[in-house]
């Protein structure tokens, strides 16, 4: 599988750019490979803990497009942290077209 | 029962039932073991972490109670808790059977704590992720339909026997690549493993169940074995060979990928099995909801919150037990170290301060998800992506299909299996017409 570059803002502010994020793989397996900080991934991909919110980049949210019913139902589990540019890492599945794409971290819950 | 309490409980909301005194009541009590709902009321006001004498455990009522002990993995152990919990009475000639005539004594490598836990966690929950299983939903349809092709013309079925147990049986035996499979043998191993933490079985039923379970571990281990050599494409070989790189020991042990072969076949099939005739249950019960299902068959939003608000008002797991590794509070009561407890998700999921007229079925709700059904933390349901699928593809195929769904039995007559684990029926004879 190709690989892309994705940028994680974490909630201090500081960056983890990982260069070599493989398509096909989910944002969420992807920063919890580098270990970034506020991606838990507690339920291991299942759309059921919301611990690896992100709030994505205005000029991303179309690339990545809409949460599904599912994942819109567990968003509102948290839905007091909850943006009109939320989305749960574990659903959103790398592809070519999010080369570049950068995230910010969302608060604990 | 206070007046106090009771006032809280005039509106227009159904209620769980006849009041109770709490006093010594247990849920070993048939009657409560039934219908619990009131008891758990009950509890959650008058003693919201309370000592079950007869089952010598302390039950967490309340869902604020319930999510302290679910976030902390480490005071509030699984590991003993369930340790405690198995074959309990029996446990050492449980284990010398099993050693004896089923290949060993497997623990349940699940059922363990951080940070042993960590690393079995992480090498099962590829398996199943809602990604995975969007995959599998035309494989699930198939056996759905499959299974009403059998019973449609008849106009009656029994909604456990003929289609909750045998739809999860195809189900996780296709995923795991077990093609020769057995669904009576599979059915009672199922019984005789969910009896271990059920607390409800003799010693004469111990070593008959003790006897299934070998049967079962010696199928298992067969089907591993030819595996280990040749890997397939099918669930049992992606565990056999699964590796979690950064971790000092990459790959499952024998032992290990017995007891979560054994796992998945079972515990998971069983509550699934009970969730599925808890919806069979609510669609006859409450035709109105049987209406509105068939209105909104392919309104995939509708759908996905009828399986959650189903989860939330009829959990299959009724309680899973914990053990303290220390002393500690839990809401007003002080527990000491080694204090056996059962969290009583479907208490949680009932409690009126988290959701709003708990016993009414309200696909709106704002909060379904935060129910516990699948527990909380590190501990959560790895399979629950499957489960909500098998759930969803079960409503849509069988109102698509069937309609005036009707109970042949009256409600007191419903038998629950002996267990304080899950509330599952024993059976559901059900009348239906062809749409």
């Amino acid at each position: 599988m190709p690989t892309i570059t994705v940028t994680f803002i974490q909630r201090d502010g500081s960056e983890v750019v990982i260069d070599d994020a493989v398509t096909g793989i989910s944002l969420m397996e992807t920063a919890r490979t580098k270990d970034v900080d506020g991606i838990i991934g507690e339920c291991g991909g299942s759309c059921a803990c919301a611990t690896c919110h992100v709030y994505v980049e205005p000029d991303w949210q179309a690339v990545l497009g809409e949460p599904d019913v599912l994942e819109e139902m567990t968003l509102e589990g948290v839905s007091h942290i909850v943006q009109d540019n939320s989305r749960l890492g574990c659903q959103v599945l790398l592809s070519e077209a999010m080369d570049g794409l950068r995230v910010v971290v969302a608060p604990p819950q | 029962m206070s007046s106090n309490a009771q006032d809280t409980r005039m509106d227009s909301c159904p209620v769980a039932g006849e009041e109770v005194d709490l006093g010594h009541a247990s849920l070993m009590d048939p009657g409560i073991h039934a219908h619990p709902n009131a008891f758990y009321w009950a509890m959650r006001h008058e003693q919201p972490v309370y000592y079950d004498e007869g089952l010598d455990m302390w039950l967490v009522s309340r869902y604020e109670d319930l999510q302290t002990v679910l976030a902390d993995p480490i005071t509030f152990s699984v590991e003993a808790g369930y340790a405690e919990q198995y074959a309990k009475g029996f446990i050492d000639e449980f284990k010398a059977i099993l050693e004896r005539d089923g290949g060993g004594f497997f623990p349940d490598a699940i059922m363990t704590d951080p940070p042993y836990h960590t690393r079995i966690r992480k090498l099962m929950e590829g398996a199943f992720t809602a990604h995975r299983v969007k995959a599998l939903e035309p494989d699930i349809a198939q056996v759905v339909s499959e299974l009403i092709d059998e019973f449609a013309d008849k106009g009656a079925a029994d909604g456990v026997q003929d289609f909750a147990v045998p739809m999860t049986i195809r189900i996780i035996c296709a995923q795991l690549g077990l093609t020769d499979f057995d669904p009576d043998k599979i059915q009672r191993w199922s019984l005789a493993v969910t009896s271990q933490i059920g607390r409800m079985q003799d010693r004469e039923q111990m070593r008959e169940n003790a006897r299934e379970i070998c049967d079962l571990q010696n199928y298992l281990i067969a089907n591993i074995r030819a595996r280990e050599e040749t890997p397939r494409d099918d669930l049992l070989s992606d565990m056999i060979h699964a590796r979690a790189e950064d971790e000092e020991n990459p790959t499952l042990t024998f032992k290990e990928v017995v007891s979560l072969a054994r796992a998945l076949l079972i515990a998971g099939n069983e509550t699934t099995a009970t969730a599925l005739g808890n919806l069979l249950y609510i669609l006859a019960t409450q035709p109105e909801l049987a209406d509105a299902v068939y209105d909104n068959l392919d309104d995939d939003r509708y759908m996905t919150r009828f399986v959650e608000e189903l989860l939330r008002l009829e959990p299959p797991v009724r309680g899973l037990s914990r053990m303290t590794t220390k002393e500690v509070e839990l809401g007003g009561v002080t527990l000491p170290k080694g204090a056996h407890m059962l969290n009583l998700y479907a208490s949680g999921n009932d409690d009126e301060t988290v959701f709003e007229c708990p016993r009414k079925f309200d696909v709106e709700r704002p909060n379904i998800v935060r129910h516990v059904a699948f527990g909380s933390g590190v501990h959560r349901c790895v399979g629950l992506s499957l489960a909500r699928m098998e759930i969803k593809v079960a409503a849509r195929e069988f109102v698509r299909r069937l309609k005036d769904l009707k109970l042949e039995i009256a409600l007191e007559d419903i038998r629950y299996l002996p267990t304080v684990a899950t509330r599952s029926m024993a059976s559901l004879p059900l009348s239906f017409s062809k749409r």
